[in-house]
């Protein structure tokens, strides 16, 4: 990667790109945003569909508690991915294995299993704190795009070619036991496999974006795209391609925002979500 | 069990809670009958079905003696969520008809198979429209079409005619006449009285 980094800034000083291209954290940066973008963009419009908002907050949550796990098993602080993956995994399949037992609603097992995180992440992060600067934690609640490294970029290609796979091969699969459960089981889908597969998914893509927006954001880059392009789309297609574009352009316009104001780009790129959102409304079919 | 039964239930228990909802009930369903299932509120007659389905645990036995494609058409009394995604009726028959994602548009031959069917239920010209603006009795009718295609081994409905207006009854029970022709065996669940006389199928009324 360092040859291409090395061309961008050769490019950056000829004046043929921006002069913020000579930093190679900044095209890291944006290389990962330009990933997670399409990736959340996709995913976002399964998880509304599937009415999972609240189980993509919990799975940020959840990985605070995994990095933590992670750094009191040995892990490094710069690639925790074990401790977060492994625990977020755990949790997502748990639920789902509840949720598929329990008379109880969706929303009360996941506010369970939140708490039990939450808690849990809480008795680990003061012991973890004494390991580490609280600053460098930081990083993973709030994201810290300028320490995005080449092997979180990789991580984050090999998350969206597995999500374009899966959704191309799947993708109606999917719809169709989120809109009813009951006729895609008759139908002889499997609804458990395919509930333990999407959560598997959505827990590797969180895991894998969050240095861009942090754990306690992620829950936004998991819903909001497709919740703007909703109010909008009259089509499945235009739902889609809305929730990429959405959430590709936020991401950059947050970026480009944190470049030029002192806030952090993940608050940015939510704020600009979160902006896109209420448009969106005020141009609701 | 006589040779020709599709679905023979013997000594079947299940409970709600603490409540039983079936204590050692029995049915034998034959080959291409059509059998009607009335009785009042919470009687088991949706239970029923979904013991049918494998989607409910219960004690008891339970044998379906498939002969062909051991295919399951399913009408529910509710359609869940039609404003969850903006889907079209047409997209929706898709989704189970077609691999290529239904966002990517529908192939040229599940577009034909979407518009006969939806033809077939009187649903002519209203592919492109999304769910939720389809009435709950077009909702209905574009279910049946979706759980009479490929025409299956067993259909279960729970409540077709619910919403139906005249015109929907009558091709609800034209279409189920043709199915039987076809080998179909259908249980029905149903508070119309005079539905299974006119249908010619036998009935049986759970009582709590």
């Amino acid at each position: 990667m360092s040859g291409f980094y090395d061309t961008l800034a050769a490019w950056a000083e000829s004046g043929a790109l921006p002069e913020v291209f000579g930093y190679p954290f900044f095209v890291r940066g944006l290389l990962a945003v330009l990933l997670a973008a399409p990736l959340f963009g996709t995913l976002s419009h399964i998880v509304v569909t599937r009415r999972l908002a609240f189980l993509s907050a919990t799975l940020g949550h959840a990985a605070i508690t995994g990095l933590t796990l992670g750094l009191a098993l040995g892990e490094p602080l710069s690639a925790p991915y074990g401790g977060m993956f492994g625990f977020v995994a755990l949790l997502a399949l748990g639920l789902v294995w509840v949720r598929r037992r329990s008379a109880l609603s969706s929303d009360t097992l996941i506010g369970v299993f939140l708490s039990l995180t939450l808690g849990l992440g809480v008795c680990l992060l003061v012991f973890s704190t004494r390991r580490f600067d609280v600053h460098r934690i930081e990083a993973v609640l709030f994201g810290s795009l300028l320490t995005v490294t080449d092997t979180d970029l990789a991580l984050l290609f090999a998350v969206l070619c597995l999500t374009a796979v899966v959704l191309a091969r799947h993708y109606n699969e999917l719809l169709f036991d989120s809109l009813s459960p009951q006729l895609a089981g008759t139908q002889g889908q499997r609804s458990a496999l395919i509930d333990y597969a999407f959560v598997l998914l959505l827990a590797l893509a969180t895991v894998a974006a969050l240095k861009i927006v942090g754990a306690l954001l992620i829950e936004a880059l998991a819903v909001v795209p497709a919740a703007a392009a909703r109010n909008v789309a009259r089509t499945t297609r235009g739902w889609l391609l809305g929730s990429v574009a959405i959430a590709l352009s936020a991401s950059i316009a947050g970026l480009a925002l944190s470049a030029h104001m002192p806030v952090p780009p993940g608050g940015a790129i939510v704020l600009c979500l979160a902006g896109a959102f209420f448009l969106t409304l005020l141009r609701r079919r | 069990m006589s040779g020709s039964a599709l679905i023979e239930v013997r000594g079947l228990d299940v409970r709600r809670g603490a409540e039983h909802v079936f204590e050692g009930f029995d049915l034998e369903l034959e080959r291409g009958a059509i059998h009607v299932l009335s009785g009042a509120n919470g009687a088991g007659k949706s239970t029923l079905l979904a013991v049918l389905r494998g989607a409910l645990p219960f004690a008891g036995e339970v044998l379906l003696h498939w002969r062909g494609a051991a295919t399951i058409g399913y009408v529910p009394q509710d359609f869940l969520a039609p404003e969850a995604a903006p889907l079209t009726a047409a997209e929706l028959l898709a989704l189970p008809r077609q691999r290529r994602p239904v966002c990517f548009g529908l192939s040229r031959a599940t577009r034909a198979r979407v518009d006969a069917l939806l033809e077939g239920v009187g649903l002519g010209g209203r592919g492109n429209a999304p769910l939720a603006g389809l009435s709950g009795g077009e909702r209905r009718r574009l279910l049946l079409a979706h759980a009479c295609d490929p025409a299956p081994e067993l259909l279960l409905l729970d409540e077709p005619a619910a919403g139906l207006d005249a015109a929907g009854e009558a091709l609800l029970e034209a279409r189920l006449r043709d199915l039987r022709g076809a080998g179909t065996t259908t249980l029905l669940v149903s508070h119309d009285p005079a539905i299974a006389a006119r249908l010619g199928a036998s009935s049986t009324r759970l009582g709590r």
